[in-house]
């Protein structure tokens, strides 16, 4: 990346949203740097996926901003986020059951195929190349988390673990600057966790992206993150390496008062 | 003979309005009650150039479409955002504005009496050549980047808008083509009955095409096809009075939702026949 | 003038009924429910059928009028409760998503339709005339009596159900699997019979109201399809608020009165069709409702 390492790469600001009374995200702020891995822990319910949401245009804020690249994207619907260059996954994964797997991985290029209405109806050349190399590309994403061999098979009909993979190959489809995962190895099995510690790892060295990830396995967040943010009831309560952050005592109680 | 023929013929033209809604509740997963009221715009704006002006039948056929497919932008520009429930009374209400329009325009669209007197343009072949013509449209629609977006958005609207895909310009986009199809078939009824009356479009023929939608199997074309086949041509063959075939027709959802809740067909796709055998070359049609 | 804001109150008091009996099922299940039509024309029929096979010959008038909504009211409670055993109980096991729920409840009610069209052979049948003074005078203007009746009736049935809701433990427990199914269930509440009960409570409404709508316009199959009425004000109050069902009812009661008067019964339809469109692009969350957010 050419990016200037100082500047974030993705920065939100003062985020403040309240569902009718109650104040799920106040005044919480973070960086992620151009390359940079970024936890995101918290007790249950401490607003974290609520960030996501923020960031990705699911919620508007209420106050602060999101900012990406340079570019200030508060306010903009969730499908111009996504195209401008923010991937994400859902924490109860969300495919899209109607479409077998290949056509999951798809959709990310569909919203650019170069080819219009009438090209689609009558399935002209130009709609038969576009769609060959996007299928191309799609399986591309699939062999690099695994998937090779199953484009044909429905979603819903992939183990648990499968799925996971396939929800992520589908946002890294979309080219993003930063990917946003939302805890990743919830319901893995431990060989599968390590598993999938290799290939984020394996996918970062490759594409370089920013990960920005929720999750709540130690194992995870301690291997992965280069820097860590932990949010209680909505506030930023500590940041910084994630050793330092481990062994601050208002984490540590953070996390013991709600007896996990 | 002549009844079978026409049995044929009204099938056809009910195929072709059933792959209207198939687009409209198969892919984007919304419910049109008024379906059968772009069947109406279709049939009464190209009936009436030809009564009016003795405009050719495939300029009128053309008109008539586009017509239909105006129309279908103005219902669809403001509901594409709601929530789905809106979209079905909207576009129930819709129905009803039209079909109370039709009634109460006499000296132009011959009122509740029904206007007489279209020329006979549609016969057996031209029918089937249409249902052929436009269940290849449908089916390269679907097989599209336009297909896949609807059905994931169909499944999740928001992890589709996560995807960078713009839902509501995905539904509008197919809700016109829909009426369009739709509008075709009401052209294709005016010039082969020779005449329209309003009351044929109420709201019961846009439920019956989503009737025959979901028997078929919402995620299958090809299974709305032959359930329209089935669904319409049966009940003439056996001379079954039409509450009683509604009934019916009433009965086998009632079973299917209960016991299989994704139709007879399910996902099954005819091209897959072919699909099988060659080793899978960009998941095209 | 003042007439007509009255005959068009108690033609939204109808409508209220209709709205509210379809908003109940809408807080539970969050769906829109077709069926409800079904319910009201099967009533309609029930409170008929009950005239001149029972009552006929041995009560009259106001007497009449009771035991015929009576009737009516608890066919309706049991049509609604028999549809919710065979059209939505299954869903709920399956957790079907509300699509089903929505088709299933669109057959059903077009199902009733046609079983009154086959046995009623869709003739028009008509309620006797309950009140034997047409018109009362109150300040120098006539008021009909059955308008008169049809706004109390519904007032009264109203509060009723306002009372049930917010004065009775089966009124919590609604509330309650109103607020979330899973919740309720996982607190102890038994969420199938809750279910029934609401779908019992939509559908005495819908029994009242397909009384007060067989007297305004005689019974014919069709007569259920008036729920669009129901819809169209619930959609303006806000989907699945009950204050809202009512407000945007009596509102569209009025406006439907106006619109005769102005441009006459054939244009109303098509004039009421653009008013809701504009106000959905206003304000599509109705006058009392909230957005439903889908959970990310």
């Amino acid at each position: 990346m050419t990016t200037s390492s100082t500047r974030g790469l993705l920065q939100a600001t003062g985020l403040c949203l309240a569902f009718g009374g109650v104040k799920a995200v106040e005044d919480f702020s973070f960086d992620a740097k151009p390359g940079e891995i970024v936890g995101i822990i918290g007790p249950n319910g401490a607003g974290k996926t609520t960030v996501f949401n923020l960031i990705t245009g699911v919620y508007a804020p209420d106050k602060g901003s999101v900012v990406l690249d340079g570019i200030e994207l508060t306010g903009w619907r969730q499908d111009a986020i996504a195209r401008q260059g923010i991937g994400r996954t859902f924490q109860n994964i969300r495919l899209f059951k109607g479409l077998n797997v290949l056509e999951n991985v798809m959709t990310a290029s569909d919203p650019y195929a170069p080819y219009n209405f009438f090209s689609a109806i009558l399935a002209l050349p130009a709609k038969r190349a576009a769609d060959r190399q996007a299928a191309q590309k799609a399986r591309e994403y699939l062999d690099l988390v695994g998937l090779a061999g199953m484009e044909d098979a429905r979603p819903e009909s992939l183990p648990y673990g499968l799925q996971r993979k396939l929800e992520l190959a589908r946002a890294l489809a979309i080219q993003p600057k930063v990917i946003l995962l939302d805890e990743p190895a919830a319901g893995l099995n431990p060989s599968e966790v390590r598993e999938f510690i290799d290939l984020v790892r394996r996918l970062h060295e490759r594409f370089n992206f920013t990960i920005v990830f929720i999750e709540h396995r130690m194992e995870v967040v301690m291997n992965l993150s280069h820097k860590l943010f932990v949010l209680s009831f909505g506030k930023l309560l500590a940041s910084g390496e994630p050793e330092a952050v481990r062994r601050n005592p208002e984490v540590i109680e953070a996390y013991i008062g709600e007896e996990e | 003979m002549d009844y079978i023929y026409s049995i044929l013929t009204l099938t056809g033209i009910t195929m072709i309005g059933v792959m209207g809604t198939y687009m409209v509740t198969g892919l984007t997963g919304q419910f049109s009650f008024g379906q059968a009221a772009f069947m109406a715009v279709g049939g009464y704006v190209s009936a009436m150039l030809t009564l009016k002006f003795g405009l050719p039948f495939p300029l009128v056929a053309l008109v008539g479409s586009a017509a239909a497919m105006l129309t279908g932008l103005l219902v669809g520009m403001p509901t594409v955002r709601l929530r789905r429930d809106y979209i079905s009374l909207v576009t129930f209400g819709f129905g009803e504005a039209i079909i109370s329009v039709l009634n109460n325009s006499a000296q132009l669209t011959g009122g509740a009496e029904g206007l007489v007197g279209i020329p006979k343009r549609v016969d057996l072949p031209l029918v089937i050549v249409s249902v052929v013509c436009c269940l290849f449209l449908v089916a390269c629609y679907k097989n599209s980047k336009y297909g896949r977006q609807c059905l994931a958005l169909r499944t999740d609207e928001l992890a589709a808008r996560s995807m960078g895909i713009d839902v509501n310009r995905m539904k509008l986009v197919t809700f016109l083509f829909a009426s369009a199809i739709t509008g075709y078939a009401g052209v294709l009824y005016a010039f082969y009955s020779q005449y329209l009356e309003p009351g044929y479009y109420n709201w019961t023929v846009s439920a019956e095409w989503l009737i025959i939608v979901f028997v078929g199997g919402i995620n299958s074309l090809t299974g709305a096809m032959v359930s329209a086949v089935i669904l319409t041509s049966l009940p003439e063959l056996l001379r079954f009075a039409s509450a009683w075939r509604i009934l019916i027709y009433c009965i086998i959802v009632l079973l299917i939702i209960n016991f299989r809740p994704n139709g007879i067909f399910g996902d099954w796709e005819i091209s897959r026949l072919w699909k099988k055998r060659k080793p899978v070359q960009g998941g095209l049609p | 003038m003042l007439q007509n804001i009255f005959f068009g109150l108690s033609l939204g008091a109808v409508y209220s009924l209709v709205a509210v009996g379809f908003a109940l099922v809408f807080n539970i299940l969050k769906f829109s429910n077709f069926s409800h039509g079904g319910v009201m024309s099967f009533t309609a029929y029930a409170g008929y059928l009950a005239y001149i096979w029972i009552f006929d010959g041995r009560i009259s008038g106001s007497v009449m009028f009771l035991a015929v909504v009576l009737t009516a009211a608890v066919a309706g409670a049991i049509t609604a409760v028999g549809i919710e055993r065979v059209g939505f109980r299954r869903l709920r096991r399956n957790q079907a998503p509300v699509i089903y729920y929505f088709i299933s409840s669109i057959t059903l009610g077009i199902l009733l339709e046609n079983i009154i069209t086959i046995f009623a052979s869709s003739n028009f049948y008509s309620y006797p005339v309950f009140f034997s003074s047409k018109n009362i005078e109150i300040l120098g203007m006539s008021f009909s009596v059955a308008d008169f009746v049809t706004l109390l009736f519904s007032a009264a049935a109203l509060a009723i159900l306002l009372f049930v809701l917010y004065r009775t433990k089966l009124g919590l427990a609604v509330r309650t699997v109103s607020f979330d199914v899973n919740t309720a269930s996982l607190m102890g509440i038994d969420a199938d019979r809750v279910v029934m009960a609401t779908f019992a409570m939509s559908g005495a409404l819908g029994g009242i109201s397909g009384v007060f709508l067989g007297m305004n316009y005689s019974l014919y199959p069709q007569l259920g399809q008036l729920v669009v009425k129901g819809f169209i004000a619930s959609v303006i109050g806000g989907l699945g608020n009950i204050t809202g069902a009512v407000i945007g009812a009596l509102l569209l009661g009025i406006v439907e009165v106006a619109l005769i008067g102005m441009v006459g019964s054939g244009w109303m339809p098509a004039c009421v069709f653009v008013i809701m469109l504009v106000f959905l692009l206003v304000r599509p969350r109705g006058i009392a409702g909230v957005i439903v957010q889908e959970k990310a």
